[in-house]
This record gives structure tokens, C-alpha cells and sequence, in this order.
């Protein structure tokens, strides 16, 4: 009698705790999920740049995940290769939006990726977060661009060449839309401040290895620095090129739009010591939010890891993105909308915040010369974060039109 | 423990902690429903805030820019700086000052959005200033400023050409907190300085901290970061005087929505403020000006009637409780009374009572068990019975004597008990004072520890009554009267009770008192309903209308609030329905859904129109409760309700600052495109078509030039009335600023061209509307609209590209001579870009030489060159030969005129300068045109008499020609030009005369050396005898003026000798030779002569 009164006060809370394990199992198990797209070139010549951010947006999205999901569904990614071929990559859109159905894209690193894409994030109402810099000349209501515009880039970049370096300018780009739209407004740019002079005006195709020509032209000239728009492997070919023909950094400086952290730890940063880049965000910059973010970073992707702006602006895209879907519990382009244009966040590169009317990022503007450790020493910075400005103030209306014939 | 008592917590554990549990999670659940409703309205209210915050600051910066790229402020940029250079006290700069200072008086002082303007070169010199503080020529760049707000923004802009905000930030110069808006001012694609404009504090302020809707607490704050403090940039409610200098460190205020806001966050929660007083907040971060904002509202305002009901619930769950109890103590009486009854009498059987009988009453079990006991009682006594009965028989009567007397005080007892009245008797001769038991019950005195004394009956008095209550007795006695006093007694525990005393007395024949007897009442419960009438009465005196009704929603009471606001007295109410205040604002179905909520809640609130009894509508927020009575019935409807018309006002007069313009009250851009906006997604969901109408004034510069800035402020109004009066309600009328209106027609059907027919007959509507004559201030004044159209439909259609579009069509429309209508179509955006074009290129045709002057020959009477018009051509590499009167208008609408006309004065001097060297050539006068922004210029005689000194030429070589279009503007001006040029020894000449409307009043005045008889007069001097007699007025008037006359384009040897024959004396023509490059025309000289 004894014996079974203490076996049922056994049984008796092991049963309850099994009934809650299985109903918390079988909730578990139907947790929603949410998917988004992740579309980025894993193989070509841009996988060396693009493949780091598909780990930035890994690590936001895990983040998400911890801190609940969005009302307690799970996000889940979609990684589509887009091969370094932005035709195929706009076919990739088109699946993950229609066949994965998923609720947002993030990616493409050149504009030609972006402007393949752009029709097709358009035709269904859906929505791209485009995480790198550009030429600007841009603006659509399925696009939220996260990384910077012309003013906040290559404009005051130039400038402060213009000022330290002087006003003789050697441009070398990549031949598709980005370089050659840049270049134009760098035009602009060099006319309006009066007396500066374009040396050469080069291109070469993407993926170019070959660029001893290009290094030559710049040895005879001497020019007092060069502008440098290479996207993707031709960099590492350019800077070799350059120590070959023994010009250093100190006699001719470069400046680049599209080489931060991850290219110069591939290349090996010696290449580029003495050098200057323009970015929003550089690893070495000073702040508690940075800090943790290197370190989550290290932690989930191993210590050797180093982080650049793209991968900034790949990062905060998520987070944006997961604050508006939060805020509004909904996916609907146009709700979203209305919260990503209130939308500020306090990012690893300082206070960002959309600004509703442009979808762009107000954002800080840096200058940097490259270390041999392959980071940056910061040598200039905006007061504030500037407003992002699509279409230049500064050029006349119709000089903006034929500019953007070239954009187009 | 008793069966009482346990009975007693068995009825509490059971009935009333499910109750309070039950009560309090329903209050759990209402506070949080309120503060989720609470935190959503602040979430709204705040994202109102940013929206109209950001959009002043947009609508300033737009302004901005706006005056940047303006003409005024190009000019001023090219021209001050060498002004500045030469001394700021030069009369050159003093007057170019002069102008400005006029053109932005009115941007600043009048409308008081801008404190002052600075025009600052690229080298960061402050040339000017509108205030002249001590900032004017500094430089920004070093000095004193270099680290203030004004050089930050200067160098942003620098670094970017883009405008900026700059920071808030104390300016030293205009000692107080200031705010900038800089853009960099663009002449033909180069920098030539930035534009600045300092923000007017009072209207930023006033947008910025406005509290409406956020109730008497409600806060506005907004502040921003100072290396490691947090500094409060706007006034603050409860702080004076403290813009810009309330500061905190940023790690002490951690706790306030503002350290939220700053660290870039959102949200909205419960917070503590910077009083240290907690609030309900929403925060939200204005990347424009680094500032966070913060939206409270103290959490005592907030959840005030949370507390109240906090309260309520606690007193009624005390009632409860009471009552409970009573009932719980009650029903364990019924059973304990009988049990203990039964026990004693068990208890005295025991000692030998056996005619003893236990009560059999008790139901139950109990009443079975006191029956059975009471047989075996009575068989016991039944040996007993005998023995006893004599005895017994004669105690009977005494017995049956006492029961009644007993029976009789019991009643009498209980009759007291109810009457809550109790009664005393004093023998004054013995002094014996007897108390019924009532009156222990009423002074809550216990009759086993209480000697009924006079003594006790004071000390139960109220201290403050007892005097009274003496002196009341005292008196009845010596007067024979009988007395009747209410006073208070006090309880041993503090409480009061109000008693009613009536006291008389008997007296002996002498007077001697012998007896008193009295009641006492206790009248509390008559007391407390009395003091809640008048409490009742003083709350029902509020503010706040109140107006009760019965159950059948007739009105039983109303306040006087309630008269004050409707106009209605109680009188004319009362028994009325209140239907009688309906505005008819609201339909059924808001009725409907009112009464169904008050139904179901028992209780309704929100914002209602109603009618006072004069006819005035106006707005109102009124509660309804209803209250019910014990059966839940209810038994009548509360409503309280107060006049919001002032908050209202308020509310719109901020909704109108943001998105209406606050001359007209029409919608501003800002409204206009989001209206935009939805008519195109609208239209791209449902395929109509809609319409987008650009319109301006026609000549409205002059009227505002002429007649002041008054008139054409009261014409703009009465332009925007009379498009209202041409559309329909739902169709969106803007100004955009200045005289440009924009008009927004959507829904105009599916079918495109049916559309254009529509819009094109409301475009005329307007445009006869617009063009009848506007009566101001008993001035007639006549003026029309030009106005442009564009269509669209479906999707595919930007804001942008369709203002673009109907801008295009509004400057066809103005250039096909004004008050006109134009529909936009694509070979005009052709046409436009074409336009952009040629302008682009015809600034490098400067740079790269492709302008080249040619000479038309000019001959006297006897055919010998007296000299030569030189004239511009442009061989474009592409499009081979321009014609002027193609590139000239161009150029005329930017400032390239200047360049160019400044070109053709040098070009000219540069080859007199070498004519004079050949002895033939050396007499020609060379003939240049000037037009008229170029004879407008400022410092026109000066560079002439540079230039002319330069290429040391004979300026009586040179010779200007000035159209009539020059000489018509501001005449004074012109002729104190002429005679300047005069002095300076060139001829001039009057240009295609008789073509303008040249009064022959100032032609006097003017120094002219000669006319020019226009070719349209020349062509047909020997057909058209109207021309002839022109043609021959003409020279006979410079005749009589002594002026030399020209006829040009001499075509054949007739029109050559007719004007021979009328005296003519120099001609100009294709007879002689066509306009040649100087090569050709200098072998033509040499030709002619040999």
C-alpha cells in the first residue's frame, strides 16, 4: 500500500513533465519560418568581395534569431550564387522571389548586377537592400541602398585630393556603369573646382589581368594622384603592376572606391601601404558598438576575419530591415515602407538613419590610408553624417541628363 | 475556536479571495490595454513631430537652394568679391550691398524664418552678411570662427557640393543658439562660393515644441550630444530660459527617452524625465540635426484614472468583505445560538431543573435532537410532576405576570432597537438613572461593565458638544420646558455618531424637578446622506458639462457648465430627449455604433459635433456611463462632456503649418506630392486616368515690382479662390510658391483620350477664370495664366517626370505668347532637351573659339565705307553654321550673355586697335550690338573704358547699338548710362527703330548719335506706301533732332534711291555686301576705294 502511493507520487509529476515536453516539441515544431533571399556572386571575379558578405548578413540574421525572430518566426536565408554575371543574377532574383517566395532580397555588389535586378524587384513590388557604394544618378521605390552615394564617397574623396595631392588626375576604372558614371561626375567635379586636368581616362574590362599598359601610361604622366574604380581581381593585378614599375604610394598615391579590408587581406595589404580608400566604415574605427561588432564577428567566423564597409552595410540592411518588419508586423512593401523611412539605427559606423525620401542612408564619411596590416589610419572625417544625394546638387540639370544617359 | 468564527474565514477563503483575484487581474489587464493604447498614441504623436520637424527643415534647406542657384545671389558671387577686395566701404560695394540687402529684406524680416544670410567665397571670406554682425569679413577658414557651426557646414559643403543643416550650436556673433543651412552657389558647372542662411530660433521652436494633443503634462524636448554631455537645444516646460544651456552628463540622464533617442534608437515605453519624474515617452532620432527627440506625458496624467480605479476596487472589495462577513456571522448564529442554547439548558437539567425544556425550533437535525431530548426530559419529570404541582400552581400566576411584563419590556426593547432610539429615566429625588438597552447599543457601552450615571452619559458626548448638551438640560429645568438637542457622541475608537436628545421633566406644585425622562436617536445615517447630497452638488458644479437622463434617455438634470456651453438652461431641457443638440455632423451609423457600444460597455467616449442653441457648431469630447441599479437595470445615463474647440484650432493651425501654405491655406509641395503620390499608385491599381495642371501669372514679377508685394499677395489669394471654384471637392489645388500653382484632377476615367477632352475643357475654364480682371483695393488689374498639362495613367509614371512634363508644357504655353493652355507632349520634352543641349555646347563654343565675329559693310551716300556692324556667328564642328537667332536666346536665358557680349567688346576694340595702323581702315567706325542684360550690368562703362584703354583705340570708332528693348526699362537709369558711355566718347545708336514702342518723349532725352531704320521698314519701302511714309517720318524726325539715321538692309538700288531722295544718308545692306569675315571685308574696303 505504502510502496504504490510513493510510486505514483513518481510517476505522477514524470508523466506531467513528459505531456509538457511533448507539446512543447510538437509547438516547436510548427514555429513558422521566414525566408529571405541572399544574392551574391560565390564564384567569378567578384566572389572574393561578395563572399564576406554573405557571412555579414548570416551574422545578423543568427543575431536576429536569438533576440526572437521576427514575432517569433525564424529567418532563414536563401543563398543564391549569382556567378559574377548579372543577367544570371537577375534570373536568380527572379526564382527566390517566385519559387522560394521569400520576403525581402539582399545583395548584388556592382551596378550592373543592381540595374539587371532592379526591373526585377519592380515587376513584383518586392524589395532589394543593395549594400554597397555607388555611382548614385538612382532611386526606386523597391530599392533601400545602404551603402554610399557619390557626395558621400568619391566626391568629398576627390576634393581632399585635390587639396593634398593636386589637380593633375589619372582615372582608371573597370568598363561597365559604375566606373564610367564616376568618372563623369568626377569630371563635373574637377571643372567646378576650377583648374585641375584629367591626365588619361582608362578602362578595362572586369576581370582584366593584364594592366602593365595602364601602369606605363601612369609612369610616363606623373600624375599627382589616380583615381582608381578597378572593381573586383584587377586590383590585385593594378597594385602589382604599380610595385613592379617600383611607383610608390608616396610619389603617386591611388585612390580607391572599391578596395576596403577583405580585398587587401586577399591581396596581401603590403600592395596597397600608403594608399587611400573613402568609406563610411573602416574596421579600425573607435567605438563600443564596433568593438563588439569585430568581436560577435570573430566569434561566429574565426579570428583572422576582417570586416569592411560593404560587410558593414550588408550587416545593417538585416537589422534595418528586421526593425521595420518588427515595428509593423508586416512584409507589405509599401507598410515597410513607411517604417524604413523612420527607420535609425546605432551601427558599428555610428548613427545611421533612412532617409525617407531617397531610401538612402544619411551616413559619416571617412578618408583612410592603408597600413601594412592591411587596416586603415584614418586621415579624415565628416563633422556630421550627410544626407544622402542621389543626384548631385552641384551639376548643372542638363550636364545630370547626359551623365545619366551614361548611367543608363 | 468557535463555529462562528471558523464559519466566518470558511465564507472569506471561499467567496471573496476568488473575487479579489479575479478583480485584480482584471485591473492587470485593463492597465495594460490602457498603456499599449497610451504608448501607440505617443508612437503616433511622435512620428507626426518627426514628420513636421523634418519638414520645415526640408522646406528651409529647399529655400535654400533655391536662392542659391537664383540669379541675385549668382550675380552678387561674381560681382563682390572684387567689390569686397577694393574696400567694404568703396561706393562700388556699398551699392551692390544696397541691392542685396533689398532683395533679401523680405525673405528675413517679413516672414521671420531666417535670422540672416551670408554669402561666403571659396576661400571661406564672409562678403557679406544681411545683419552685419561681427561675423562679416571674417574668414572661416582661420580666425575666430573657424570652429563654430557656420565653418563646419561651410566645409561640409566644400567637401561634398552638396547643401547641408549644420549643427545647433551657440554663435558667438549674433550672441545666441543658431542653426545654418549652406549650399554652394554653382555659375556654369564651377564653384564659385556657398550660400548660407541662419534658421529664425522663435518658428523652430514654436514647430518643433509644440505639445498639442499631449494633454496638460505633455512635453515636446529635443537635445543633442556635447562631447560627453547631453544638452537640451529647445525651451523647456518646466525649466526657464534654458535653451541651449540645460545640460546633464550623458551617463546620469541614462533613464530619459532623450539618452534613447541619442543613442539612435526608437520606441516608446515608460521613462523617467529629466526632472527625475516618471513619463510616459516615445523617442525618436532627427539625423538632420543630431538631435533626439523626446514625446512624454507624466504617468500621474496618464494613468490617473488607472489609480481612481485602483481605488475604487479596493473600496468596493472592503464592502464586499463586510458584507460577507455579515452574512457568514449571521448564518453561523443560526446555528451556534441553539446549539449554546441547548448546552446551558442541558447544563441546568443536569443540576436538577428538569421542567426545563431545550428549544426545539432549531431546524434540522437539531430540532429532531432537542425534541427527542425534551420527551426523555419530560418522561424524567413526569416522577416529579405530582410533587411539584402544588407548588407549581401557585407560582403560575406570579409567573405568568413576569412573562408578561417581561414581554412588554422586550418589546419595547426591540421597538427601540429599530427606532435606533433608546430611552433613559432619572429620579432627581433618588437619584437612580435607568438606560434601556438601546442606548448602551447607541454609546456602544457594555451593561455588565456600565453604571448608567450622568457622568457617563457626558463623557460619551463629543467634547465639543458636551457643553452644549449641559447647558441644554440645565436650562430645560429651570425653564419647566422640555429640550431637544442633536449633537455627536465619540467612540472609544475614535469614531462619531450624530444623536437626536429629547428630554422632559416632572416638577412638583413647588417646582422642584422629580423626574426626567428622555430619548436618544442615533441619526448618523441621515447625517452622511445629507453631507453626500451637498458633495453630490458642489462635484456636480464643475467645469465639465454634465447632463443626466433617464432610462429613456430623457434629460432629468443638467449644471451650469452644461447651460454655459449649449446655450441651453435646465428649464428648456428637462424632459426633453438631447437629440436636440444633434449637428446633423454625424450619420446613423456613428449613433448606431455609439449606443451599441454604451450598451455593450457600458460606457462611451469620443469627439462629437453638437449644436449650441444659438447655431454654432462646434466639437466637443464627451463620456457617457451609464449607472444601473441593483438588478443591473440601468437606471439613468451620465454624460460629461467639454468644448474642444480651442484644442482644435490648435491642432489644425499646426497641420496647416507643415503641409498648407500659409498665405493661400492651399496645400504646399510637400502635401502636393504626396497627393501625387497616391492619385499615380491609385491610378496604377485602377487604370484612370488623372491630370497634373501647372499654371503661373503672367507678368506677376511686374505687378509685384510695381504695385508691392501686397497686391500680389492679395492676387495670389484670389487666384488660389478661383481655382477652387473650378474643380471639383476632391481634386487638389497647391501653390508651390511664388505665382506657381499647381492643380491635381484624378479620376477622369478610364479612357485617355476622353480624359484630355475633359481636362482640356476645365484647363479653359481656369485659364477664363484666371484671366477676368482681379478688383484689389479698388485697382483693376488684368493678368492671365499660362498653363501647362500633362496626362497620365496606370503605372509607370514618376512624381517627377510628371511635374517635369507639365512644367515643360507650362513654358510652351508661355513662350506661344502666354494665357494659353499646352498639353505636354514628348516632342517638346525633345525639344527641351535639344535646348539643354545647345546650351551646353555654346558654353564651349566660348572655350573653344567656334564664335567668330563677321562685318557688314556700311556706305555713305556716295558709296564709300564709312564703316561696319559687326555681327556674331557660330560655326559649331557638328552642326556647322549656327544662326544667331537660334544660340542668341539661349544664351540670353543664362548668364553666357554676358560672356558672349563681353567677347564681341573685346574682339571689336582688338581689331580696331589694328585697323589703326592702316591708313584706310583707320576711319571705319566699327558697329557692336549690346544687349540689354549686358547693358544692365553693373560695371558695363567701366570694363568698356578698360577694355577701350587696353587696346588704346579711338572710342569714337566704336559704336553701340542699343535696341529699344534696352532704353524701355527704367529710363533715368539708362540715360545716366548713355551719358556715361557718352563721356567716354563712343557713339550710340538706336537699333531697329520703329519696331518698338518708342516714345518720341524720351527719345529726347537719350544722347543718341543715330537711328537705325529697322529692315522690316526697308523691305517694302517701295511697295507699301504706309512704310515709305514711316520711313520718311522717321528721317525727317532725326532731323530735327540732329541725328545721324542708318536704313539697313538695302536690298535692291530702288530702295537705295528712295532713300536718297528722302535724305537718308548711311546705308546697310545685302546691295553692298553680305556680313563676311574680317579678311573678305577688309579686300572689300580696299576694293571699294581703289
Amino acid at each position: 500500500m505504502q510502496i504504490t502511493t510513493r510510486s505514483w507520487k513518481m510517476v505522477l509529476p514524470a508523466l506531467l513533465a513528459l505531456v509538457t515536453l511533448v507539446i512543447w516539441v510538437s509547438r516547436a515544431e510548427i514555429k513558422p519560418v521566414i525566408k529571405i533571399g541572399v544574392l551574391h556572386s560565390l564564384t567569378g571575379t567578384m566572389a572574393g568581395s561578395e563572399m564576406p558578405l554573405v557571412d555579414a548578413v548570416r551574422l545578423a540574421v543568427e543575431e536576429a534569431n536569438q533576440s526572437g525572430g521576427i514575432k517569433g518566426a525564424e529567418i532563414e536565408m536563401v543563398v543564391a550564387d549569382c556567378r559574377s554575371d548579372a543577367i544570371y543574377c537577375a534570373a536568380q532574383a527572379e526564382k527566390l522571389i517566385t519559387q522560394d517566395k521569400v520576403k525581402v532580397l539582399f545583395g548584388c555588389w556592382t551596378s550592373a548586377c543592381r540595374k539587371a535586378v532592379k526591373p526585377v524587384v519592380e515587376k513584383y513590388h518586392h524589395l532589394l537592400f543593395y549594400p554597397v557604394q555607388y555611382e548614385g544618378l538612382e532611386q526606386s521605390p523597391n530599392i533601400i541602398y545602404t551603402g554610399a552615394v557619390p557626395n558621400q564617397q568619391i566626391i568629398p574623396m576627390v576634393n581632399w585630393a585635390l587639396q593634398h595631392q593636386g589637380r593633375r588626375v589619372y582615372l582608371i576604372g573597370s568598363d561597365y556603369v559604375f566606373p564610367r558614371t564616376a568618372n563623369k561626375i568626377v569630371e563635373s567635379l574637377l571643372q567646378a573646382q576650377g583648374g585641375a586636368s584629367v591626365l588619361a581616362e582608362r578602362y578595362v574590362p572586369l576581370g582584366e589581368q593584364n594592366l602593365d599598359a595602364v601602369v606605363r601610361e601612369i609612369a610616363a604622366l606623373r600624375p599627382d594622384f589616380v583615381l582608381n574604380t578597378l572593381n573586383g581581381d584587377s586590383n590585385r593585378h593594378f597594385f602589382q603592376a604599380l610595385q613592379k614599375s617600383a611607383i610608390s604610394a608616396k610619389d603617386i598615391p591611388v585612390f580607391s572606391t572599391s578596395l576596403a579590408e577583405a580585398e587587401l587581406a586577399a591581396m596581401g595589404p603590403e600592395l596597397m601601404t600608403g594608399h587611400y580608400a573613402a568609406w563610411n566604415y573602416f574596421q579600425s574605427i573607435e567605438s563600443e558598438e564596433n568593438r563588439a561588432f569585430v568581436a560577435r564577428f570573430r566569434k561566429r567566423f574565426g579570428e583572422q576575419r576582417v570586416l569592411d564597409d560593404p560587410m558593414e552595410s550588408a550587416y545593417i540592411a538585416v537589422q534595418l530591415w528586421v526593425n521595420a518588419a518588427r515595428s509593423s508586423g508586416s512584409f507589405a512593401v509599401e507598410t515597410l515602407r513607411t517604417h524604413l523611412g523612420a527607420d535609425t539605427l546605432s551601427a558599428p559606423e555610428g548613427i545611421v538613419a533612412v532617409d525617407a525620401e531617397t531610401l538612402h542612408l544619411w551616413k559619416s564619411v571617412r578618408i583612410g590610408r592603408a597600413r601594412s596590416d592591411g587596416q586603415f589610419d584614418i586621415v579624415w572625417q565628416s563633422e556630421r553624417s550627410i544626407a544622402p544625394a542621389p543626384f548631385p546638387f552641384f551639376i548643372p540639370t542638363g550636364k545630370l541628363r547626359d551623365i545619366e544617359k551614361v548611367a543608363r | 475556536m468557535k463555529i462562528v468564527t471558523r464559519l466566518l474565514l470558511m465564507f472569506l477563503l471561499l467567496a471573496v479571495l476568488p473575487l479579489a483575484i479575479f478583480s485584480y487581474v482584471n485591473l492587470q489587464q485593463y492597465e495594460a490595454s490602457m498603456r499599449d493604447e497610451t504608448l501607440e498614441r505617443l508612437a503616433g504623436l511622435a512620428d507626426k513631430k518627426v514628420i513636421q520637424v523634418k519638414s520645415y527643415l526640408m522646406e528651409r534647406q529647399r529655400e535654400v537652394r533655391i536662392r542659391a542657384r537664383g540669379p541675385e545671389v549668382i550675380t552678387a558671387i561674381n560681382q563682390l568679391p572684387t567689390l569686397y577686395l577694393a574696400g567694404t566701404r568703396h561706393a562700388g560695394y556699398l551699392r551692390a550691398e544696397a541691392d542685396l540687402h533689398k532683395y533679401f529684406a523680405r525673405y528675413i524680416e517679413e516672414t521671420g524664418l531666417f535670422y540672416d544670410v551670408f554669402l561666403i567665397t571659396p576661400e571661406g571670406e564672409i562678403i557679406y552678411t544681411q545683419k552685419h554682425e561681427s561675423d562679416f569679413a571674417s574668414n572661416l577658414l582661420g580666425g575666430t570662427l573657424r570652429d563654430s557651426q557656420l565653418a563646419h557646414a561651410f566645409s561640409t559643403v566644400r567637401m561634398t557640393l552638396e547643401p547641408v543643416i549644420s549643427g545647433y550650436e551657440s554663435y558667438q556673433p549674433s550672441q545666441m543658439p543658431a542653426l545654418f543651412i549652406a549650399a554652394p552657389i554653382m555659375d556654369g558647372g564651377r564653384f564659385k562660393g556657398v550660400f548660407a542662411a541662419q534658421l529664425g530660433n522663435e518658428l523652430l521652436y514654436r514647430v518643433a515644441t509644440d505639445a498639442t494633443g499631449l494633454g496638460a503634462s505633455g512635453e515636446v524636448t529635443f537635445a543633442q550630444r556635447d562631447g560627453d554631455d547631453v544638452l537640451y537645444t529647445t525651451p523647456l516646460k518646466y525649466r526657464a530660459d534654458t535653451q541651449m544651456k540645460f545640460r546633464f552628463n550623458a551617463q546620469a540622464i541614462k533613464l530619459t527617452p532623450t539618452f534613447e533617442a541619442l543613442a539612435g534608437n526608437t520606441g516608446e515605453g515608460i521613462k523617467v524625465d529629466y526632472r527625475g519624474v516618471p513619463v510616459v515617452a516615445a523617442w525618436r532620432y532627427l539625423p538632420e540635426l543630431a538631435w533626439g527627440m523626446a514625446v512624454k506625458i507624466d504617468v500621474v496624467e496618464e494613468y490617473g484614472p488607472v489609480y481612481a480605479q485602483r481605488w475604487r476596487l479596493l473600496e468596493m472589495l472592503c464592502t464586499v468583505l463586510l458584507g460577507v462577513g455579515l452574512i457568514a456571522w449571521y448564518f453561523g448564529r443560526q446555528i451556534s445560538v441553539p446549539l449554546s442554547a441547548l448546552a446551558s439548558t442541558v447544563d441546568q437539567m443536569a443540576s436538577g431543573h428538569l421542567e426545563q425544556r431545550v428549544n426545539e425550533s432549531a431546524p434540522g437535525e437539531l430540532g429532531a435532537f432537542a425534541r427527542a431530548f425534551n420527551r426523555m426530559t419530560a418522561n424524567l419529570q413526569a416522577s416529579h410532576a405530582s410533587l411539584e404541582q402544588r407548588v407549581e400552581e401557585r407560582t403560575c400566576e406570579l409567573n405568568q405576570v413576569n412573562t408578561d411584563l417581561q414581554h412588554n419590556q422586550e418589546l419595547l426593547n426591540e421597538t427601540q432597537h429599530l427606532g435606533k432610539l433608546g430611552s433613559w429615566e432619572l429620579n432627581l429625588v433618588h437619584g437612580d438613572l435607568l438606560w434601556s438597552d438601546e442606548i448602551y447599543r447607541i454609546f456602544e457601552l457594555d451593561p455588565d461593565h456600565f453604571q448608567p450615571s450622568y457622568e457617563n452619559f457626558l463623557n460619551a458626548i463629543h467634547p465639543d458638544d458636551r457643553e452644549k448638551v449641559n447647558q441644554a438640560y440645565t436650562v430645560s429645568l429651570q425653564n419647566q420646558l422640555p429640550y431637544d438637542v442633536t449633537h455627536r457622541l465619540l467612540m472609544a475608537d475614535g469614531r462619531v455618531k450624530w444623536v437626536r436628545e429629547h428630554c422632559s421633566s416632572e416638577f412638583d406644585e413647588s417646582g422642584k424637578p422629580l423626574r426626567s425622562f428622555g430619548a436618544v436617536q442615533d441619526i448618523s445615517l441621515q447625517k452622511f446622506n445629507e453631507d453626500n447630497l451637498r458633495v453630490a452638488a458642489v462635484a456636480f458644479n464643475t467645469r465639465d458639462a454634465i447632463m443626466i437622463t433617464d432610462a429613456n434617455v430623457n434629460i432629468l438634470r443638467v449644471n451650469q457648465a452644461f447651460e454655459d456651453i449649449t446655450g441651453y438652461s435646465l428649464d428648456e431641457v428637462t424632459g426633453k430627449n438631447p437629440r436636440i443638440l444633434n449637428s446633423g455632423r454625424q450619420d446613423k451609423v456613428f449613433y448606431a455604433q455609439m449606443w451599441q457600444q454604451l450598451l455593450a460597455n457600458g460606457s462611451w467616449s469620443g469627439e462629437i459635433w453638437d449644436k449650441r442653441k444659438n447655431g454654432d457648431i462646434y466639437p466637443k469630447w464627451m463620456s457617457i456611463t451609464a449607472v444601473k441599479d441593483i438588478v443591473g437595470q440601468v437606471s439613468e445615463y451620465v454624460a460629461i462632456f467639454g468644448d474642444i474647440t480651442a484644442r482644435k484650432r490648435a491642432e489644425d493651425e499646426i497641420r496647416n503649418l507643415a503641409f498648407y501654405d500659409a498665405l493661400t491655406g492651399l496645400p504646399n509641395r510637400r502635401l502636393l506630392l504626396d497627393r501625387i503620390h497616391l492619385a499615380l499608385s491609385a491610378s496604377a491599381r485602377s487604370h484612370q486616368s488623372g491630370a497634373l495642371l501647372f499654371l503661373d501669372m503672367d507678368r506677376f514679377k511686374t505687378l509685384n515690382d510695381t504695385l508691392g508685394h501686397d497686391f500680389g499677395d492679395m492676387m495670389l489669394v484670389e487666384v488660389g479662390r478661383r481655382l477652387q471654384l473650378c474643380v471639383r471637392e476632391t481634386d487638389t489645388v497647391a501653390r508651390l510658391g511664388g505665382d506657381e500653382f499647381v492643380v491635381l484632377i484624378d479620376e477622369l476615367g478610364d479612357h485617355l483620350e476622353e480624359a484630355s477632352q475633359k481636362v482640356a475643357l476645365i484647363a479653359e475654364k481656369i485659364r477664363a477664370q484666371l484671366a477676368m480682371p482681379y478688383l484689389l483695393q479698388h485697382h483693376e488689374i488684368h493678368s492671365s495664366p499660362s498653363i501647362g498639362v500633362s496626362l497620365y495613367r496606370g503605372a509607370g509614371n514618376s512624381v517627377d517626370g510628371l511635374m517635369k512634363q507639365a512644367d515643360m508644357a507650362m513654358y510652351q504655353a508661355k513662350d506661344a505668347g502666354r494665357n494659353a493652355v499646352r498639353f505636354f507632349d514628348p516632342a517638346m520634352q525633345q525639344a527641351v532637351e535639344t535646348h539643354a543641349q545647345l546650351e551646353a555646347d555654346l558654353h564651349r563654343a566660348l572655350q573653344d573659339q567656334q564664335l567668330y565675329l563677321y562685318y557688314q559693310i556700311q556706305m555713305d551716300g556716295e558709296q564709300r565705307a564709312i564703316g561696319a556692324e559687326a555681327l556674331i556667328r557660330w560655326i559649331h564642328p557638328i552642326r556647322g553654321m549656327v544662326p544667331p537667332n537660334h544660340f542668341i536666346p539661349v544664351a540670353e536665358e543664362s548668364a553666357l550673355i554676358l560672356e558672349i557680349g563681353a567677347w564681341v567688346i573685346e574682339t571689336a576694340c582688338a581689331q580696331l586697335a589694328k585697323w589703326k595702323k592702316d591708313e584706310l581702315l583707320c576711319s571705319l567706325i566699327l558697329a557692336v550690338n549690346v544687349s540689354a542684360h549686358q547693358f544692365r550690368q553693373r560695371d558695363f562703362v567701366t570694363k568698356l573704358e578698360e577694355v577701350i584703354a587696353r587696346f588704346a583705340i579711338n572710342p569714337e570708332r566704336l559704336k553701340l547699338e542699343l535696341t529699344e528693348s534696352v532704353v524701355l526699362n527704367d529710363v533715368a537709369a539708362v540715360v545716366t548710362k548713355m551719358h556715361a558711355l557718352k563721356a567716354l566718347g563712343v557713339r550710340l545708336s538706336l537699333d531697329d527703330f520703329g519696331t518698338g514702342y518708342s516714345s518720341l518723349a524720351y527719345l529726347k532725352q537719350l544722347p543718341l548719335d543715330q537711328l537705325k531704320i529697322d529692315q522690316s521698314f526697308v523691305r517694302d519701302i517701295c511697295t507699301d506706301p504706309n512704310d515709305a511714309v514711316m520711313v520718311k517720318t522717321i528721317i525727317d524726325m532725326a532731323k530735327n533732332f540732329r541725328l545721324n539715321v542708318i536704313a539697313e538692309g538695302v536690298e535692291t538700288r530702288a530702295q537705295l534711291e528712295f532713300l536718297q531722295q528722302n535724305g537718308c544718308m548711311a546705308y546697310q545692306g545685302y546691295l553692298f555686301s553680305k556680313p563676311v569675315p574680317i579678311d573678305q571685308f577688309e579686300r572689300l574696303v580696299q576694293e571699294g576705294n581703289s
